[in-house]
């Protein structure tokens, strides 16, 4: 993954890199073209000035009366040349060419203009030449300023580039952090971010109208559980009332405190089923708050006193293994309590006689890690599949369980990011793996 | 004492109210915020148990008012609502207790107690359980001078039965008492009866203590003599 800056960046510096190979691909013609141009203009001009200056003064005055009847003049460095020369006629010549001339034992390359004229009846050729080298040595040094222009304007650009998209995703990065930091989105902050840039102020509105709508749902997903308790736990506290009180009259006899004390039982079943059923509604719509620090060692061996005389009264061996002792901080420690209890209690309660439940605390690449491992009747594939949606397991024989105790402590587990694993061998044992998350 | 029950619920404000009877209360009823408003107005309570669930009313601004006049009624914060802040809320406003419904009639009485005691200042006295000593200040139990080695779960669990002697407690007010909510999704009778075996064969070890006993198909008891 890349950010989004060094993206822009990066295809900025790659998009320039691309248009100025194809332009420097092309900068050797096109500067030749305008260089070559420039030439034959100049040499045209000096055409016109010969001409001109042949017709002020006649033609006598350049052309030797030698046997060769022909005219040469060139520069000292042999850069320039021109020659006018009689010739026999004929032949109307007015062209740029490239040829080589053999001056003073040296063959250099000129770009020459050829052209023909009549004076007196007679027809003359000139020729004014540019030698090709001097052309070459121009393009080149216009090449190198062009070039040199081009890198520095190229990490002038980088560098604004870079700093310009800073600036302008600064409000991302701020949205970024906004959302990096919530733990809960009613704790949001709904402040918007100060931006002119019309895509990101439609994001962090979007956001906190989001926010502002899962806030809401929340708000009333509360509301149904606390009315729900209400309209659920009145009925229920009535009713217990009433079996109570018939309970404690000493006229009624054992047979009927026997009835009473079962529907009692049956009431109770349901009103920890309610209990149950209400405490994950909570857990899941976050009205428990996570505050707490906790010592797991402490937490753990609180526990396993708790269970210590159910433990050995069923001839069940309790260890705890505490290799490494982590503080864990916000977390919700009656939660975590209960998340714990549950599964050890499990664990008690599917042991035999003679087994044993042992507890590991370990540090397993970076991450606090809690197991707890019975020797117990294990479980099947289908078993374990089903283990931690409500109502599946097995209500014990004497039908005290809701069978949604572990459907609470996975949904606490999610609460805390807490990653719990499974494994089971029937008849083997089972093993519960909690990984705690990094940062608690 | 003097005992206001404030529960729109007609038939569990009377429920409540045959109970603390039978345990020599006297019980005035309100069923409505404002009738409860007037009642505190007006009359003298020692307790007022509270029913934060009323339609017409805040409970919460009732004790408010209470404290406002004056009134040194002790409130008793019910509520089905079942949510946390509710709680601290109340214990914030200064309710003395608080319950979740639903209840156990028997515990509700022992908070009336424990606040009584605690308001009055009364120092739990000794009890005698035939060979046995219950030394409540020192959470102790005493059998000829020597103490029976008990858990704290187990004093509680005796203390409790003892709190209530003569009545037949079943295992889940015992456990509720003991456990409190947190727990409800891991009630197991068992746990009880591990705990009372437990209790039995430590005071064996000292002296038998037939008054522990079990009735059949109910719960358990601390009988009166």
């Amino acid at each position: 993954m890349i950010r989004l800056k060094t993206k822009l960046a990066l295809f900025n510096l790659l998009s320039k890199l691309i248009f100025t190979a194809l332009f420097l691909l092309f900068l050797p013609g096109i500067i030749e073209r305008i260089y070559l141009r420039q030439v034959d203009k100049d040499l045209i001009q000096k055409r016109e000035k010969t001409i001109a200056l042949i017709s002020e003064a006649g033609i006598e005055p350049f052309i030797e009366s030698d046997s060769t009847g022909a005219f040469g003049s060139f520069n000292i460095l042999k850069e320039e040349y021109i020659s006018l020369e009689k010739t026999r006629g004929g032949e109307e010549l007015n062209e740029i060419v490239i040829c080589d001339r053999f001056i003073e034992d040296e063959i250099i390359t000129y770009r020459a203009i050829n052209y023909t004229f009549q004076v007196d009846g007679e027809s003359y050729l000139l020729e004014i030449g540019k030698s090709l080298e001097t052309i070459t040595q121009g393009r080149k040094s216009i090449y190198r300023i062009i070039l040199g222009f081009l890198v520095f304007i190229i990490l002038l650009t980088l560098v604004t580039d870079l700093q310009y998209t800073r600036i302008i995703l600064k409000p991302l990065e701020k949205i970024k952090s906004k959302l990096r930091e919530i733990s809960s989105p009613t704790k949001f902050d709904k402040t918007p971010v100060k931006t002119n840039t019309l895509d990101f102020a439609a994001l962090d509105k979007a956001m906190i109208e989001l926010m502002m709508k899962i806030e809401d749902s929340f708000r009333k997903e509360k509301e149904i559980t606390v009315n729900i308790s209400h309209e659920l736990m009145t009925p229920i506290s009535v009713m217990r009332s009433k079996l109570e009180n018939i309970l404690i009259q000493e006229e009624i006899g054992e047979e009927t405190a026997m009835r009473i004390e079962e529907s009692l039982k049956t009431l109770q079943r349901l009103q920890r089923l309610v209990n149950s059923l209400l405490m994950i509604a909570r857990i899941e719509s976050r009205q428990y708050l996570l505050e707490d620090t906790a010592d797991m060692a402490d937490l753990l061996t609180e526990i396993t006193e708790e269970l210590k005389p159910v433990a050995t009264d069923k001839q069940v061996e309790l260890r705890g293994h505490y290799l490494f002792n982590g503080c864990l901080r916000q977390v919700n420690r009656p939660l975590l309590f209960s998340m714990f209890y549950n599964v050890i209690n499990n664990a008690v309660k599917n042991t035999g006689s003679g087994g044993s439940v042992s507890i590991r605390v370990e540090k397993i690449s970076g991450a606090l890690n809690v197991t707890v491992s019975d020797t117990g009747r294990g479980m099947t594939r289908e078993q374990l599949d089903k283990l931690f949606s409500r109502f599946s397991s097995r209500r014990d024989n004497n039908g005290d369980g809701t069978g949604i105790g572990l459907a609470i402590a996975k949904s606490i587990a999610d609460l805390h990011g807490i990653t719990v694993s499974v494994s089971s061998i029937p008849g083997k044992g089972t093993d519960f793996s909690f990984t705690f998350p990094e940062n608690s | 004492m003097n005992v206001l029950i404030v529960e729109d619920e007609i038939s569990l404000a009377k429920e409540i109210a045959s109970f603390l009877k039978s345990e020599n209360f006297l019980c005035d009823l309100a069923f409505t915020g404002n009738e409860a408003s007037e009642k505190i107005a007006v009359n003298l309570y020692d307790f007022v148990l509270l029913d934060l669930g009323l339609p017409d009313y805040d409970g919460l601004d009732l004790i408010r008012e209470a404290c406002e006049l004056g009134s040194e009624a002790s409130f008793i914060v019910i509520t089905a609502r079942g949510a946390v802040e509710d709680k601290v809320k109340g214990l914030d406003l200064g309710a003395d207790d608080y319950l979740a419904k639903p209840f156990a009639l028997v515990e509700l009485l022992s908070r009336i107690n424990a606040v009584a005691r605690r308001k009055f200042n009364i120092v739990s006295p000794d009890i005698v359980l035939g060979d046995f000593i219950m030394k409540a200040q020192a959470r102790k139990l005493v059998c000829n001078e020597k103490e029976v080695d008990l858990t704290k779960k187990e004093y509680d669990l005796l203390h409790y039965l003892v709190l209530n002697r003569g009545k037949v407690l079943t295992r889940q007010q015992l456990y509720e008492h003991i456990w409190g909510n947190i727990l409800d999704d891991q009630y197991d009778s068992n746990f009880i009866d591990v705990h009372i075996k437990n209790l039995r064969r430590k005071m064996n070890q000292h002296a038998p203590a037939p008054w522990l006993e079990t009735v059949r198909g109910v719960g358990y008891r601390v009988s009166d003599e």
